[in-house]
């Protein structure tokens, strides 16, 4: 396993294109299409069985109203993650979503366990695992949560359950900050104030999101040109 | 027939579980094509990829758990077979799915969560919530070559630079996460710093006492410590 202490080794490029890439993209893109045509099914059934349909207008009026919160998301998410979880976690994670609080987690520490550094073949190939595992977990653990029909949780006392719901997601966000942070600490505080400043001035999420990320980034680079600063391991 | 129970009959069980059977297909092949990958070509033995699973695992359980306290109010307010359907695979957080649902509810003039919300609120919010998550699945399947094209081509094949688009990307995008959470107060601010600073502080513990297996229980410890660390200082 390559460790920090160890000069850093990837993936060959040949097997990692000819075995690797092809068939997450052959596989990713028809389960991308037949999940797509199955979140289609329960509108059909709803018809068929029971012969109910909500009026077109009303459709198209919620569907403008979902697309305006959803698009730009859409656009921004995949580009913005995609330098840590590569191809395999893009396919999996535009396909089963909680990509902040959960797909990104697991490939940042599945990444950090084998200190392998993102952005690499092997760090992609590393992060898919973590993906791949978080999406296995999240599909029992919501089966169960959906059977039990709120069993469990009910027997948490209410103080845990409380804190699970209001500050669970927080820590999570934080402390995975602070494992990129560790990565690389130049970034960390310039990336809260570019982050910061317009969330204070009150702009919409999707403004945001593209500011902090590409801000960021161009910092990163202008350190990189200008001082030959980079993150170790990099 | 009452709605809730046309929400959960067998029918709407049926479809979430086809929706989880092509996650966990999709999942598993990429799994097993990775691990092969990374004991063929990057010299990983068995016990260092279980090492890799264990840290994914550890670290999903939480979130995971979270998800599940949040997904009870869809089941009181729809049932737990739409539950299953939305949240199992297709789509992700329940936030997003609320939204989704008040967004279908008001196009056919309805209120989600209120008494007036019927079998027609139901009907409209399964085609919108649906039709708009393919949304992401379609740009999933027709644009994520492109993505790595488009990092290349930034990078030129640089692996240090490759390593800055990497790493400030994701400060980038967890500095937007933890700032907004920090805005919003009410001890999530505590929760952000004691997160940060309990992850720093054993990750960094990991390399000091040569212990590499704490890192699979690094981000793990500090969620649970950041919401407990945040709960006691404000109760």
């Amino acid at each position: 396993m390559a460790t920090n202490s160890q000069a850093f080794q990837d993936l060959p490029l040949e097997p990692y294109e000819h075995e690797y890439l092809e068939p997450v993209h052959h596989v990713g893109f028809w389960t991308c299409i037949m999940i797509s045509l199955a979140m289609l099914l329960p509108a059909l059934l709803l018809y068929v069985i029971y012969g109910v349909a909500a009026p077109w207008a009303g459709i198209l009026a919620g569907l403008g109203l979902a697309l305006t919160y959803l698009v730009p998301f859409t656009i921004i998410e995949p580009i913005s993650y995609y330098p840590v979880y590569g191809d395999a976690g893009n396919y999996m994670s535009m396909t089963s979503g909680n990509v902040a609080n959960l797909r990104l987690p697991c490939a940042a520490v599945a990444q950090a366990v084998a200190g392998v550094p993102e952005g690499t073949r092997l760090g992609a190939v590393i992060a898919c695992i973590g993906i791949a595992v978080s999406v296995l977990a999240g599909v029992v653990g919501v089966l169960c949560g959906s059977l039990a029909g709120g069993w469990v949780t009910a027997q948490f006392p209410p103080w845990l359950a409380n804190a699970f719901k209001v500050y669970l997601l927080p820590a999570v966000l934080g402390a995975v900050f602070g494992q990129f942070a560790l990565r690389g600490p130049v970034y960390a505080l310039p990336a809260l104030i570019i982050a910061g400043v317009p969330l204070l001035l009150g702009w919409k999420a999707y403004f945001i999101i593209p500011v902090a990320v590409f801000g960021t980034l161009l910092l990163g680079y202008a350190l990189f040109k200008w001082k030959g600063i980079a993150p170790r391991g990099g | 027939m009452d709605w809730k129970v046309i929400a959960n009959e067998p029918w709407l069980w049926v479809c979430g579980f086809i929706q989880a059977a092509i996650g966990v297909y999709q999942a598993w092949y990429f799994f097993r094509l990775a691990t092969r990958m990374l004991a063929k070509h990057g010299g990983y033995a068995p016990n260092q990829i279980r090492s890799i699973v264990r840290g994914a695992v550890i670290t999903a359980i939480g979130p995971v758990m979270a998800e599940i306290f949040v997904m009870m109010a869809l089941i009181i307010a729809i049932s737990p077979a739409y539950c299953w359907q939305r949240e199992g695979v297709g789509v992700g957080s329940v936030v997003t799915e609320l939204v989704l649902l008040s967004n279908a509810a008001i196009g056919v003039g309805q209120v989600f969560g209120q008494p007036s919300f019927d079998i027609v609120g139901f009907a409209a919010a399964i085609v919108v919530v649906n039709l708009s998550c393919t949304l992401a699945s379609l740009g999933a399947a027709f644009f994520t070559r492109s993505l790595g094209r488009a990092r290349d081509k930034l990078s030129r094949g640089d692996a240090r630079l490759m390593a800055v688009i990497g790493v400030t990307s994701s400060l980038g995008v967890f500095a937007f996460f933890a700032a907004s959470e920090i805005k919003k107060a009410g001890g999530r601010e505590l929760a952000v710093l004691s997160g940060a600073l309990l992850s720093v502080f054993f990750f960094k513990l990991a390399d000091w006492i040569k212990m590499p297996r704490l890192k699979e229980w690094a981000l793990g410890i500090a969620m649970f410590g950041g919401t407990l660390i945040a709960h006691l200082c404000k109760s």
